[in-house]
């Protein structure tokens, strides 16, 4: 049951069938041996290299921006301010929100005004990364600082300083979700436990390549080329076309190798435009390498999201029947995707619980910060880490078990397909189950035991927690509808192309952008599979490329999705290839298609190796000998197969805020155990589980890294990683001297064990599952409150540093609030 | 440029690596380089000359003397001391400190005195160094003068080297008998910049006559903290003595805050950590 390293042997030694066997990696020659293709290993003949000038203050008007000493500088080619962007410009770029929100106008630079610390309002070419950062220097801008407003939930007061004038309010959305009755619920429960404020504070997962992009804005094509770290290039495609005024078939979008992307590389595209328009101007290249500083400051944010005044009615035997609450999403300065979080956690309404009466009244606000965009776990997280808040502190104050009252409240394994009240179908899983096998991988038995001997007052404190999250993936866009009922979106999907080159070899491409997800290896071991050959024969095209690759509008690398929709594509084509295989092979063998098989590259008679033909005689047949063929097989076949997967959705109901917006539901409960010293509130993890239940595996080492990797993400933000800004607006942490991203020395061995529940949903049974739900956020957090006593305060915010653990481990002396009551009907006490 | 273009010699001697730093105002030494060449980089100094120092024979000496005490070249890397049998010897805890400074790229290349003349409130050394009542050797063109550790930090990036003088080498001398030194630090992460530092040198006989406790990242140079220091001499070397000499810092203190901790509770955690370095130079408990 539990997964162990085994030994790796090599690909050539197992048999098939390959999908669920942890095949070596394909893409790893080239990574160890440092031949990967990185952003900064790209570039373009006659490239000037960009650097950008930024705002050193977070709100202010730009009363004049004056290039004239910086182009006087040594090897500068241009410089491209904000206004003469915008009039280079058609339109500003499309916003997803409606109403106030809509009316933003963003430009590639800042225009008027500079809304964020680090908003870019210029662009400086030099011949030389150092002389356009030199230059850039050099930039005159003469600002008039304005008020400025940090707290995403003060944005939204009607007399809040505004960032965009033109919305007239910092509020982009504002709705409410309301399923089942909830006032019937807090009416009826025995208990109503209130917490008055929980904070899910603001980070970044660290890729460990920032981003970057070089543009090449033709002046005799009209094409504009962009080779990026873009995890999502058509998306950026289609935002800034309309801007810069070029249609999609002029851009040429490629990547290869991303170092890390995690969300943070969807929404860089008001760079890529200003790119774009600095390399019309100067008639050359234009190649940006992004500096950790300037990602760290600028790139972009997770969301921040304040929870007010909730409500949880709960029965005397621990039933959960739902959750009221105010969210106040910060978003920062811009919306670059946004508002889409204020629908994305909707996902996920009820967690992995069974309440029914839910209603979230839900308001993005702007501040002066970072503009945010998906970050692993994007929206969901937030919102699962308040469920498992609630979990803890109503297991805390009503003194149940935090594994009963999960337990007791969990979606239980019989209820699959289950219906959550705003009509998302929950497709498999056991997650009582999964518990279990973490709490035995964790050691939990041992722990319980050492936490009782040590008590409190000895120095060290043993806490246990839990995190029960879900990772909901394959989404169906028509969720933008809930956001925005103009938006012509819905459902998703992935293309894959599968081929016979002209020798007989098999090649797959898709629409993806991997950063780290190894779908080149899935992907041969899923067509490996389909034409009975071994993976290694199956090449998968490194990289996206606009040009020769299949390609939808949903296109890309993001939001767990891949085993579905990615493989999903790549089953689809191959077997449309393997259908033409045997149909040209029927012809040449004089065999009917029913009596072949195909082997290790071979088309032949099944139990007749002597009649065989190889798959470069069939392309032989196709592409240089066609000739030969029936006319009928010549315009039906030509050995170059694309399918679009497309998941099987509806539209969702707008007005209602219902629908089945995600077609598979990954589960991970985690476990962790912390020892807390007790004189400085330092937190170390002396034990951790993760148990993953993603159906079935395709490649279960892949899966095991995908693990590793949010795991860690998720414990460097509950202890160490958070950006914060001072009241002027400026980031606290601006570089990896302040903003400790979580390191080898950190993160504690990862005791991982899995379930496979198929979904009855998707082609191979597989769910995606890369983001991972955010459960160390959750379960550290459980740990950190088991630690505290009776009277000491909750653990009310995602982030906790050593100071803050030692604030609430010493909460009760000062009598500080501690934010929670509870009120009990009178029948209800026994 | 990354770097503003800036020239750079390398001398063959002390002597003339004076020379230079004398006739070039804007001269600066260059040891390891872990720190200034970052500091060229995000241009908040400007410096016309590096005066490479990280090669000189001169400068990368290890003496051990018969009586024990320790000279120590200023450009003796953390990974040498780390390393060195001499300082092993009777300065154990010199080795131990100096193998947790940050990652080997860094221990490889950074020096004892770039630690000390750079005087960042954060460096592991120089807390150390006091608690060990070190002698710094400094030299100019003009002449040499000895500077107690005491009086060589003199505030943020500020130590008591004028222009034109180099730090030659740290003289520790060897811990009185029955005296032991101990160390203690609160980081933000495993890896990761300390909170707050503590170093101490204690020597017992039946009771504890001799303490120096040092404080670091509760004020911009490290600082003895007489207070505890007088309470802990003549107690018994016990855990609760040192607890209630401990309790003697507090309000006194006025730590600055940054994004790693508040002053309030720098102040609180500057306790913890006298008393866990004091009592493990009293051999009662773990230190770091
Ligand atoms: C990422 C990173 C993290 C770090 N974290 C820590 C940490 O946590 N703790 C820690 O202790 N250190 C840390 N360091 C700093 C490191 O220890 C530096 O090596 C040290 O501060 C300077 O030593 P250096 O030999 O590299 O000196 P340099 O960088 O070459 O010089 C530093 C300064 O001292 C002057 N100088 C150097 N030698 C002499 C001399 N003999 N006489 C007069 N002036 C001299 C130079 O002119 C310069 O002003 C870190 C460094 C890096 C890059």
């Amino acid at each position: 049951m539990t997964a162990t390293a085994t030994s790796t042997a090599g690909t050539r030694e197992r048999t098939a069938p390959w999908s669920g066997q942890s095949v070596a990696r394909k893409e790893d020659g080239r990574l160890v041996q440092g031949q990967g293709s990185f952003i900064d290993d790209l570039g373009m003949h006659g490239q000037g290299y960009a650097w950008f000038v930024r705002s050193p203050h977070a709100h202010a008007r730009i009363v004049s921006v004056d290039p004239s000493r910086a182009l006087a500088a040594e090897g500068v080619y241009a410089v491209l301010t904000g206004e003469e962007a915008k009039q280079m410009c058609e339109v500003p770029f499309f916003q997803i929100a409606p109403g106030a929100g809509a009316r933003i106008e963003e430009w590639p630079l800042a225009v008027d005004k500079v809304r964020y610390q680090g908003d870019a309002v210029a662009v400086v070419l030099a011949d030389t990364r150092d002389a356009a950062r030199d230059a850039a220097e050099l930039v005159d801008v003469d600002y008039e600082p304005l008020a400025v407003v940090v707290d995403g939930v003060a944005a939204a007061d009607p007399g809040a300083v505004v960032l965009h004038e033109e919305a007239g309010t910092n509020v982009a959305w504002h709705g409410t979700y309301d399923y089942g009755d909830i006032d019937w619920a807090l009416e009826s429960a025995d208990h109503v436990v209130r917490i008055d404020r929980l904070h899910f504070h603001r980070f970044s997962s660290t890729p460990l390549e920032c981003n970057g992009a070089t543009v090449n804005w033709d002046r005799g094509s009209g094409m504009v080329e962009v080779k990026s770290n873009l995890q999502m290039p058509m998306f950026a495609a289609m935002v800034i076309g309309p801007t810069l005024g070029v249609p999609i078939n002029k851009f040429s979008f490629s990547s290869r190798d991303i170092g890390g992307a995690f969300g943070n590389k969807i929404a860089f595209y008001p760079q890529i435009a200003a790119l774009a328009l600095l390399s019309r101007k100067a008639g050359r290249p234009a190649k940006w390498t992004e500096y950790r500083t300037e990602h760290m400051m600028t790139s972009t944010h997770g969301n921040e999201r304040t929870f007010l005044d909730i409500e949880v009615p709960v029965m005397g035997d621990g039933s959960i029947l739902g959750v009221k609450v105010r969210a106040y999403d910060d978003v920062g300065a811009y919306l670059h995707y946004e508002p889409l979080g204020a629908v994305i956690w909707s996902q996920v309404v009820p967690g992995c619980y069974k309440m029914k009466h839910v209603r979230v009244d839900f308001t993005t606000t702007l501040t002066n910060k970072c503009p945010v965009s998906p970050n692993r776990g994007y929206s969901r997280m937030q919102h699962l880490w308040m469920l498992e808040r609630i979990i803890d502190i109503v297991a805390h104050e009503l003194g149940f078990d935090p594994v009963e009252l999960r337990k007791r409240n969990y979606v239980q394994p019989e209820d699959y397909p289950y219906e959550t009240p705003n009509g998302c179908v929950y497709d498999s899983g056991d997650l009582p189950r999964s518990l279990d096998i973490a709490l035995g991988l964790a050691q939990v038995d041992f722990w319980r035991r050492r936490k009782q001997e040590l008590g409190t007052g000895k120095g060290k404190r043993v806490g246990i927690g839990i995190g029960s999250t879900l990772d909901s993936g394959t989404n169906n866009f028509g969720q933008a509808r809930i956001i925005n009922p103009d938006l012509p979106f819905s459902g998703n999907g992935e293309a894959a192309l599968a081929k016979l080159d002209l020798y007989g070899e098999v090649n797959i491409n898709l629409g993806t952008t991997p950063q780290g997800q190894s779908h080149e290896t899935t992907s041969a071991q899923v067509a490996a599979d389909i034409l009975n050959m071994s993976p290694e024969d199956v090449t998968v095209t490194v990289g996206f490329d606009q040009a020769h690759n299949s390609f939808v509008g949903f296109s890309g690398t993001y939001a767990s999705q891949f085993a579905v929709t990615g493989l999903g594509a790549v089953m689809g084509a191959t077997e449309k290839l393997r259908d033409q295989i045997l149909e040209v092979g029927s012809f040449a063998l004089e065999a009917p298609k029913e009596e072949l098989e195909l082997s290790s590259g071979t088309c032949m008679v099944r139990g007749d190796p002597s009649r065989s033909i190889p798959f470069i005689g069939i392309a032989n047949l196709v592409y240089t000998n066609n000739a030969v063929l029936p006319p009928e097989l010549r315009s039906t076949v030509d050995l170059n197969c694309r399918y679009v997967y497309v998941p099987p959705f509806a539209v969702p109901d707008a007005e209602h805020k219902t629908g089945n917006l995600t077609l598979t539901y990954a589960s991970q409960i985690h476990v962790c155990v912390v020892e807390v010293d007790e004189e400085t509130g330092a937190t170390e993890i002396v034990s951790y589980a993760a148990v993953d239940d993603c159906g079935n595996r395709v490649n279960p080492r892949i899966v095991e890294g995908q693990v590793h990797g949010a795991a860690a993400l998720g414990i460097g933000a509950a202890l160490y990683e958070t950006f914060d800004y001072d009241e002027e607006g400026q980031l606290e942490q601006p570089s990896f001297y302040e903003y400790h991203a979580g390191t080898a020395l950190d993160i504690p061995d990862i005791q991982s064990g899995y379930l496979e529940s198929p979904s009855p949903f998707t082609p191979n049974g597989a769910k995606g599952m890369g983001e991972g739900g955010g459960a160390p956020l959750h379960a550290v957090c459980a740990a950190i409150q088991d630690v505290l006593g009776k009277d000491d305060a909750v653990v009310s915010d995602s982030h906790n540093s050593s100071e803050r653990v030692y604030e609430l481990l010493h909460s009760a002396d000062h009598h500080r609030a501690r934010g929670v009551t509870v009120v009990s009907r009178p029948s209800a006490d026994a | 440029m990354l770097l503003k273009s800036v020239e750079y010699v390398r001398p063959g001697s002390v002597d003339e690596a004076l020379h230079l730093l004398r006739s070039n105002a804007g001269a600066a030494p260059l040891a390891g380089g872990q720190s200034l060449s970052n500091i060229l980089k995000h241009r908040v100094a400007s410096v016309d000359v590096l005066v490479d120092i990280s090669s000189l024979d001169e400068l990368r000496e290890i003496q051990r003397r018969p009586d024990g005490s320790i000279e120590v070249g200023a450009c003796v890397t953390y990974d040498e001391l780390d390393r060195s049998l001499g300082v092993r010897a009777g300065h154990e805890i010199i080795a131990r400190v100096a193998s947790h400074i940050e990652d080997s790229q860094i221990r490889n290349r950074g020096t004892i005195g770039g630690n000390c003349c750079l005087s960042d409130p954060t460096n592991n050394l120089p807390p150390l160094l006091i608690a060990l009542d070190a002698t710094m050797h400094v030299r100019s063109a003009g002449g040499s003068r000895r500077v107690p550790v005491e009086e060589f930090f003199k505030g943020y990036f500020l130590t008591a080297l004028e222009p034109g003088e180099l730090l030659t080498s740290v003289e520790i001398p060897a811990l009185p008998a029955g005296a032991r030194a101990g160390y203690a630090s609160l980081n933000v992460a495993a890896d990761s910049k300390a909170i707050v530092r503590s170093a101490a040198r204690v020597k017992v006989n039946e009771v504890i006559e001799e303490a120096r406790v040092v404080l670091a990242r509760v004020a911009p140079v490290p600082i003895r903290h007489r207070g505890m220091e007088e309470a802990l001499v003549g107690a018994a070397p016990t855990a609760e003595s040192v607890r209630a000499a401990a309790d003697t810092i507090g309000e006194d203190l006025e730590p600055v805050a940054d994004s790693h901790g508040s002053s309030e509770y720098r102040r609180q955690m500057a306790r913890v950590v006298a008393r866990r370095a004091v009592l493990e130079a009293i051999g009662q408990g773990g230190g770091m």
